[in-house]
């Protein structure tokens, strides 16, 4: 039992925990979304953990950037609108 | 050392199934588009938790590639939904505001219909 490499997955899964609840509940369009994209480049890390090198490449080139971009010009939308 | 691979699963398994109640939760309670998208997302990524944890063998013996390509299936196909979901919600941001006529019930209209 290597107790380096289950610090670093304990750390890693309450980070990933606390991202995606404070982009859940956040009120704000933009503050929202930027916790997303945080989320989406730690969810690459856990893939490279997870012995998934592609998932993390498709994962923070696709899954938070494309989908960052397009949210951040939604929200700028739904913040001007409100 | 299969204690070690066990945990692991476990772990990463219990952290996506966390992932989806949160994300299911948030999809169903909150109204606005851009919040049932992020939610949306965020229970995707659960289910990719879940499919990569299972196949985990280990740091120095290869997975099973079969679940792996799935997922990356899933997050291209996310991100084309997220895509079509934000065109279809910017298009009904653009038809709406025509069709009533005092500000109050546009406001109203607006939270209802696009969340």
């Amino acid at each position: 039992m290597n107790p380096l490499l289950l610090g670093f997955d304990l750390l890693l899964s309450t980070t990933l925990l606390g991202l995606a609840l404070a982009a859940l509940t956040s009120r704000e369009p933009r503050r929202g979304v930027i916790l997303f994209i945080a989320f989406g480049l730690l969810l690459a890390l856990v893939w490279a953990r997870l012995r998934a090198p592609d998932l993390a490449l498709a994962e923070a080139a696709i899954g938070a950037g494309l989908t960052g971009a397009l949210m951040l010009s939604a929200a700028r939308r739904a913040a001007r609108r409100r | 050392m299969s204690h070690e691979i066990l945990l692991t699963q476990l772990l990463y398994g219990s952290a996506g199934l966390l992932f989806f109640l949160l994300g299911a939760w948030s999809f169903i309670s909150h109204e606005p588009l851009w919040r049932k998208l992020i939610a949306l997302n965020i229970m995707g990524a659960g289910v990719f938790h879940v499919l990569v944890a299972v196949v985990y063998r280990g740091l120095d013996t290869p997975p099973d590639p079969v679940p792996h390509a799935l997922v990356l299936t899933g997050i291209v196909v996310a991100v084309s939904a997220t895509a079509l979901a934000l065109a279809f919600g910017r298009r009904l941001d653009r038809e709406e505001p025509e069709q009533t006529s005092d500000v109050q019930g546009v406001d109203d209209r607006e939270d209802g219909t696009h969340a």
